[in-house]
């Protein structure tokens, strides 16, 4: 399969569905080389490892906060409309949300340095990302409208959403300092295919009772949308170029970012781990196919109104395109193609993990390097138990996930990881992940919130990872 | 993890059940505001105090024209003059033909102001009246004299009025 159809294939998950996603379960699931991919830090004992292209990491997670498909869709007799009304105009907040995202790895790959306990990683992936925060007041205004709601504030800065498609080519070192402490960094370079964010929005309508005429309308608006790229892609689309355009937006044709992942393991005691990072502490500068739009201004009008007798001077007036002009004139609707910075959705890990029961034999060649006390790896333990912490910055501020969770090792050969999360979309999520190694080759599968499973539809969050690699300890 | 999703549910969906959903808010806000001092009405040389045609393209514009459901034209007036006022309203097509003719009589100050709701659609007229309308025609006229004035200050007839329309949006 060629880079290209490996990138359109991708692409075709994007129109599936597509928030960073909480991968609680691969977090720190140190028999898995991702894992080094949500801490650069992870203490690793590969000595070198391939992940088969396209397949080595596949990931998706959806979520909605405040509604179901179940809720709306449930064949159960009532009318939608009414449905519709009580549970999600009603019943939803401007702070719950509908999301998605989607990682697939294009190439993945690591190996142990000259240095044994330097261990580097590099490859590409795709990411789609995007949120949108439940728009109520407009929700309310196109299913209600303003009549009967005399002084009722509709808040536009109810709108607020963003997303991207962005390719991603990486490089992390990770060191070990010292039998305690393992350190990693990475750097990563962003190739945004398309974006688009409207988060800034600020304003309000209400109508009144009018001064003179019976109501008065009043318009404050301070909105602005940004967005790259989809100008290209559309005419692609007509054109049936769009492969080929969205493989150049893939590969530094688009418009091109930079950032930074960090992540530390320590060892506090023999048994008791703490581990930490901070990925995509970064940002894309969108210079190449920007259009962007913004409404500004204030309006207050009361319908059309004549004072005679001087209203009437021209009887050529138009008094209801003067009204028009007036208040565009007030609160222009302007397009412009500014340059603008945005900055990555970053995430934030830290987790602590106590290891007990037997220790298993390691896989590690720790006869590879020079210096062999600083070379030694840890032994794993056939039980792992321990809290995670996980938070991401958004539109409306931090949104963070608690996990708990419990790893158990069979031998060398299979590991299972089981975790429950609370965050907002859920209080009821159990995570199941599987890692399976058959000789070098690695299988991983996770997927959580099992219990949705019962009703599917009535599930307000989904996720899954999978991902296929070759492994080697450096034994032969 | 394969258990549960082989052994997963999923309760009875209709998705068909999206034709179902009615979008229909219903808008209000001002249309037309017009006032005319005594003087003006006293000063007429005949008794027709003033005639006017306004364009107003709200409501036969696409965007509306082809949503609105029904609704309901509100006329307020209020007579601070010492005259009767007689005031009519006409709702014009492009042609300049006349679509609906309201009249709105009231007393002399102190009357009380005079309300009226004129409703379009299913329960009163036609609503192809309100998509056909692009301008309206308002007159005064005097059914008083015209040398006297009103003891109340700035002494005016004033017509305000407001529609609230339903609009289907799907």
């Amino acid at each position: 399969m060629s880079l290209r159809q490996l990138i359109i294939t991708a692409l075709l998950w994007v129109s599936f569905a597509i928030h960073g996603q909480n991968k609680q379960l691969l977090y720190d699931f140190v028999e898995i080389p991702q894992a080094a991919m949500i801490n650069p830090g992870v203490a690793t004992d590969f000595q070198w490892y391939t992940g088969i292209p396209a397949l080595s990491g596949i990931s998706f997670q959806a979520g909605s906060s405040g509604i179901s498909a179940n809720d709306i869709f449930a064949n159960d007799g009532l009318d939608i409309n009414d449905k519709i009304r009580d549970r999600a105009i009603s019943s939803m907040s401007p702070r719950d949300e509908l999301s998605g995202t989607f990682q697939l790895e294009i190439l993945n790959f690591g190996f142990r340095g000259r240095n044994p306990d330097n261990f580097f990683t590099a490859g590409m992936y795709i990411e789609g990302d995007a949120i949108g925060y439940w728009f109520r007041d407009y929700a309310i205004l196109a299913f209600e409208g303003n009549a009967d709601r005399l002084n009722q504030r509709f808040d536009l800065g109810h709108l607020k959403t963003r997303g991207e498609l962005v390719n991603v080519f990486h490089f992390g070192v990770n060191k070990k300092v010292d039998d305690d402490l393992t350190i990693g960094l990475r750097g990563k370079l962003y190739s945004s295919m398309l974006d688009f964010r409207s988060t800034k929005n600020k304003g309000f309508f209400v109508t009144r009772e009018g001064q003179n005429n019976i109501f008065e309308s009043t318009l404050n608006a301070d909105m602005r949308s940004q967005s790259s790229g989809f100008n290209e892609v559309r005419n692609a689309a007509d054109n049936g170029t769009l492969g080929s355009v969205l493989t150049k937006r893939a590969l530094f044709g688009g418009n091109l970012g930079l950032g930074l992942d960090f992540g530390f393991t320590y060892h506090l005691n023999e048994q008791t781990v703490v581990t930490g990072s901070l990925l995509d502490l970064g940002f894309i500068y969108h210079a190449n196919d920007v259009f962007n739009y913004s409404l500004k201004g204030d309006t207050t009008i009361e319908g059309i109104e004549i004072v005679l007798p001087g209203a009437v001077s021209n009887p050529d007036t138009d008094f209801w395109q003067d009204l028009i002009d007036e208040v565009e004139g007030f609160l222009p609707f302007e397009g412009d193609r500014k340059k603008y910075l945005a900055f990555r959705p970053t995430k934030l890990y830290a987790s602590l993990r106590y290891n007990f029961g037997e220790p298993l034999d390691r896989r590690a060649n720790c006869e590879c390097g020079v210096n062999a006390s600083r070379n030694s790896i840890r032994s794993k333990y056939t039980n792992s138990l321990g809290g995670q912490l996980y938070m991401v910055n958004r539109p409306r501020g931090p949104q963070m996930a608690l996990t708990a969770f419990y790893q158990r090792r069979f031998g060398n050969f299979m590991a299972l990881k089981t975790t429950y999360t609370v965050d907002k979309f859920s209080y009821t999520n159990i995570g199941l992940g599987l890692n399976l190694q058959a000789g070098p080759v690695n299988i991983y599968a996770m997927a959580d919130n099992l219990l949705a499973y019962r009703n599917i539809a009535a599930s307000r969050y989904a996720s899954f990872q999978l991902g296929l690699n070759i492994i080697s300890w450096g034994r032969n | 993890m394969s258990f549960a999703l082989l052994s997963s549910c999923i309760e009875d969906q209709d998705f068909g059940q999206y034709d179902q959903i009615e979008v229909i808010p219903t808008y209000e806000a001002s249309l037309l505001y017009i006032e005319a001092p005594e003087s003006l009405v006293n000063d007429a040389p005949t008794n027709v105090a003033f005639s006017q045609n306004f364009n107003f393209d709200a409501f036969s514009s696409k965007a509306f024209s082809e949503r609105v459901v029904d609704g309901t034209i509100t006329y307020i007036v209020e007579n601070t003059t010492n005259k009767e006022m007689s005031i009519t309203v006409e709702l014009l097509d492009g042609d300049g033909n006349v679509l609906d003719t309201e009249i709105l009589t009231i007393e002399p100050a102190p009357a009380a102001q005079l309300q009226r709701d004129i409703a379009y659609g299913d329960s009163g007229k036609s609503i192809n009246i309100i998509k056909n309308t692009s301008s309206i025609r308002v007159s005064a006229t005097n059914l008083g004299d015209n040398s006297t004035t009103s003891d109340l200050p700035e002494p005016k007839i004033i017509l305000k009025s407001s529609g609230k329309f339903r609009v289907r949006i799907k």
